[in-house]
């Protein structure tokens, strides 16, 4: 749980999710109003996507988390572009 | 037409076993070679690195890679660069490698670069030690990469980066983190040396066209933002052979 005041809660977790070993993603997105916490943004794998929801419920063990963050698939490349 | 395929960003973890491979297997049809601009790990372990190494393994087509922030994260560079050198990935850090393909020699200068930000925003080396060894260090990124440029006498030269050259690829990032995303210097010295391309990654939100002040073309390669598993580039060698006589 953390102890970060108000306004100071969605960085908090922000750079929990940075820092976290479970997760380690720099560019996740952060938002909490009305008893909910949004985190959106890319993560490589499902299990990371995971983590991402332990993390929050761990800090914010009070509040809903909405884990909103996508695993992308990523086909093998589409076509190429010429470089001039 | 020389063909690279590039991507960066990877983070692979333990549970990325098996997410890359598959859309490697057939590479060696399409391109010449697969170039990776660093955040090749989550958190620069030995054991993610051995996790990549398995999923490019044995695929036909030379890998040139710069390590990122995150392959750095856990002091374990060394060892992470180890783990893919075993299986024949070739890592750059202020190096540069050459390869000869069917008709033309493909020079990669590779560093990872850093941060520092952009011309009329940017950090300057004084006040705090903290803040001069902060901008020191994009300094020597960047005389090394110029450094680099300058020593490769190939017919197609291409830097591959972590760290941004300049703001065109990194739209759709928050503007105040910019400074943590790359410098102006990095472009400084491709613009100054030449070069046909800079691929970069680092910069999941940003967009993957840009271009130098002096006209280099700058491609972010991260995969959150070329939403596949690599970009295929094509050059022509007579266009590089052309723009480097123009040059002299």
């Amino acid at each position: 749980m953390t102890d970060a005041p108000g306004p100071y809660r969605e960085e908090s977790l922000r750079q929990a999710l940075a820092t976290d070993p479970r997760v380690m993603e720099q560019e996740l997105d952060v938002s909490i109003a009305g008893g909910r916490v949004v985190i959106s943004g890319t993560v490589p794998t499902e299990d990371r996507r995971a983590a991402v929801t332990e993390v929050a419920r761990e800090r914010f063990p009070d509040l809903q988390i909405d884990n909103r963050t996508i695993v992308p698939t990523l086909p093998a490349s589409g076509g190429e572009e010429r470089v001039t | 037409m020389i063909r690279i395929a590039a991507a960066g960003d990877l983070h692979v973890g333990a549970d990325s076993e098996g997410t890359l491979r598959p859309a490697l297997v057939e590479i060696a049809e399409d391109v010449d070679a697969f170039l990776l601009a660093g955040d090749l790990t989550k958190a620069g372990l030995e054991e993610e690195a051995e996790v990549l190494a398995d999923e490019v393994k044995g695929i036909a087509v030379p890998v040139v890679a710069v390590l990122g922030n995150h392959d750095l994260h856990s002091d374990q560079a060394d060892l992470v660069r180890a783990r893919l050198e075993d299986v024949g990935v070739i890592v750059l850090e202020g190096e540069t490698h050459v390869l000869h393909l069917p008709g033309a020699s493909l020079g990669v200068a590779g560093l990872r670069g850093f941060g520092g930000g952009f011309a009329g925003a940017s950090a300057t080396e004084f006040g705090e030690p903290e803040m001069k060894r902060f901008v020191r260090v994009t300094i020597d990124a960047a005389s090394a990469l110029r450094a680099c440029l300058d020593r490769l006498a190939t017919d197609v030269r291409v830097a591959l980066l972590h760290y941004a050259p300049v703001r065109d690829t990194l739209h759709g990032e928050p503007p105040e983190i910019y400074p943590f995303l790359g410098s102006y210097l990095l472009a400084e010295a491709v613009d100054t040396a030449g070069c046909d391309l800079v691929l970069h990654g680092h910069a999941h939100r940003g967009t993957e066209w840009g271009i130098t002040p002096g006209g280099v073309p700058v491609r972010n390669v991260a995969q959150p933002v070329i939403r596949r598993a690599f970009a295929v580039y094509a050059l022509d060698p007579q266009t590089s052979i052309d723009r480097a006589a123009s040059r002299t």
